[in-house]
């Protein structure tokens, strides 16, 4: 399966009486946006409403709490369309033409539930750590219809940044692409027959499946429902994959993480060189041991099966996923496959507590996003885009977080993308 | 399938008493916290009892939310060291995070009730949005 990336590159965002992309400046009509996100009936019935805002890097401007990050693009060429089984048609996406708008994204925000995380700082401290901090933002900020239940209107808001994303996608679609690139993974024969000395490598890609605001869809598909399979990874790469993660800030997976997950990207950039990067294998993080046991079990027959040499693993959230995480690690190790583990650590404020709720020898490789327990100072910034109502209550904040003045102590886990498990970051240890 | 006659659900969130009374045993403990009910989980998974789910499930943390719903059997089988090694790393995370003083409003308390809930409910396959509607068909 063979896709390109066409990149237009978006250097600014305007809003405008018209939609367009012209020149790498992204004109937006927010009227019309509102309009194609509220065809959507469950957006109706239970988003009272929406406001856009542009939050661009450099500016004194924090937004939370933060749902979603999303990248537009549109596919044209080939079969389906973006957000497959979700906006799109569900055809198997990951072949043809897509194009990017790179260096923006749309970001949902507002709170879902009462204790509701997330912040992007496009300034100062807080956005060295935060990789949205870098990319022009159209931000979404949604409101509740009264008595709507929580999981109705998260569902809602999740369907609303993808439409906007889809239409902000549409205006690229006859655009030339600044840079094109091509993906491309072979069947099994045919990688074996053109890369017969390359170690085969995979990537056991785990994703967050526990329940209300814990979700995560393939192809529309709740992931808490499926068993490990395998997966192209351009499919994900064509929005095949989305979030419906609300909390855990740092290490959640936001859309555009999947649209761009970095281990996809770097073991792209080394098939046909040091190994054959034979494909993605998705599996779930469920609440119920069984559910464990039988995935993590599937992940290591599908690893032999395929006659994988190594595979890296990342894993998404903190706790129970832990458990996931190592189950998967050692029976791989144990089937004879060779694993590199991506995680973030809760190793306490101090940083000398045991980072993950689970271990194994057999665990032995392991890259780490950083301890999301450290304590950081952000200062107050001029514009708040959403509302700073949860900040003492977010996952790391506490009873006065927030001070009178407007900056915020907190722990790191406050701050989207900070510690994220794919590696979707700076942070390290040595 | 989930053998929902073994199940016995471990909790101190009032949603969870109220919903799923009728259809699961329940033994709850509106008076203990988080830790606590990780204690009670720990004593009855090393007496014996089935570790059905996972105790820190959710990424809501456990210095954030206070309530914490676990899935064990009704009953003591064999004592399981995976399940035991489980339980007691949870224990040992769980006293990693700093606690926090502060005073949480009723609708807060209320969303972290209804996050422990339907992590709960998809882990015992029962419908958490039904069981929410039926509450309020009873309001």
């Amino acid at each position: 399966m063979k896709l390109e990336l066409g990149f237009i590159e978006i250097k600014d965002i305007q809003f405008s009486n018209e939609s367009k992309v012209e020149n790498g400046t992204l004109f937006v009509n927010a009227d019309d946006v509102k309009a194609f996100v509220y065809e959507d009936d469950d957006v109706k019935a239970c988003v009272k409403s929406v406001c856009f805002d542009i939050a661009k890097p450099g500016e004194s401007v924090r937004i939370t709490p933060v749902k979603d990050v999303i990248e537009p693009r549109v596919k044209v060429e080939g079969p389906g369309g973006e957000f497959p089984g979700v906006i799109a048609k569900v055809d198997t996406v990951g072949s043809g033409k897509t194009h990017v708008l790179r260096g923006m994204a749309v970001v949902t925000a507002g709170p879902i539930v009462g204790f509701q995380e997330g912040i992007i700082d496009m300034t100062g401290p807080g956005a060295e750590y935060t990789p949205f901090s870098k990319l022009l933002n159209l931000v979404m900020v949604c409101t509740q219809v009264e008595g709507v239940h929580q999981h109705e209107y998260e569902h809602a808001v999740r369907i609303a940044g993808l439409r906007a994303a889809t239409f902000i996608g549409e205006l690229g679609r006859n655009v030339t692409p600044d840079e094109t690139k091509e993906f491309e993974t072979l069947g099994i024969r045919e990688g074996l027959e053109k890369y017969p000395n390359l170690p085969r490598v995979g990537y056991v890609h785990m994703l967050q499946s526990q329940g209300l605001l814990h979700d995560t869809y393939v192809y529309g598909v709740d992931a808490k429902r499926t068993l490990t399979t395998i997966i192209y990874p351009t499919e994900t790469m064509d929005g095949a994959i989305i979030s419906g993660n609300c909390v855990s800030a740092c290490d959640k997976n936001t859309t555009y993480h999947h649209q761009n997950n970095p281990v996809v990207a770097d073991l792209f950039e080394q098939h046909g060189k040091t190994l054959n990067y034979v494909c993605n294998i998705i599996t779930n993080e469920n609440v119920y041991l069984a559910d464990k046991q039988r995935s993590s079990d599937w992940s290591a027959k599908l690893c032999r099966l395929l006659d994988l040499d190594g595979v890296i693993v990342s894993q998404e959230g903190f706790g129970n996923p832990d458990t996931d995480l190592i189950m998967n690690t050692k029976k791989i190790e144990q089937v004879g496959v060779k694993t590199t583990i991506i995680t973030d650590e809760y190793a306490g404020q101090d940083g000398k507590s045991q980072s993950l709720a689970d271990a194994d020898p057999l665990a032995d490789a392991v890259v780490t996003g950083g301890n999301a327990n450290m304590v950081i100072e952000l200062p107050k910034l001029d514009k708040v885009i959403g509302t700073l109502d949860y900040v003492d209550k977010i996952a790391g904040g506490h009873a006065g977080s927030l001070r009178p003045d407007g900056s915020i102590e907190a722990e790191l886990q406050v701050i989207t993308g900070a510690t994220n498990e794919m590696g979707f970051n700076c942070l390290s240890a040595r | 399938m989930k053998n929902g006659r073994d199940f016995m659900i471990v909790t101190n969130n009032p949603l969870v008493e109220k919903v799923l009374s009728k259809y699961y045993e329940i033994r709850y403990l509106p008076e203990e916290n988080y830790h606590a009910i990780l204690i009670t989980v720990r004593d009855l998974v090393y007496a014996g009892h089935k570790l059905y789910t996972h105790p820190l499930s959710g990424s809501v943390k456990p210095n954030e939310t206070p309530y914490k719903s676990v899935v064990v059997s009704k009953v003591p089988h064999k004592m399981n060291a995976d399940e035991a090694a489980i339980i007691s790393n949870c224990v040992e995370a769980y006293d990693k995070f700093t606690p926090r003083n502060r005073m949480l409003s009723d609708k807060v308390l209320g969303d972290f009730q209804l996050i422990d809930y339907t992590l709960l409910c998809g882990a015992v396959d029962y419908d958490a949005a039904a069981g929410l509607s039926k509450l309020d068909n009873q309001i």
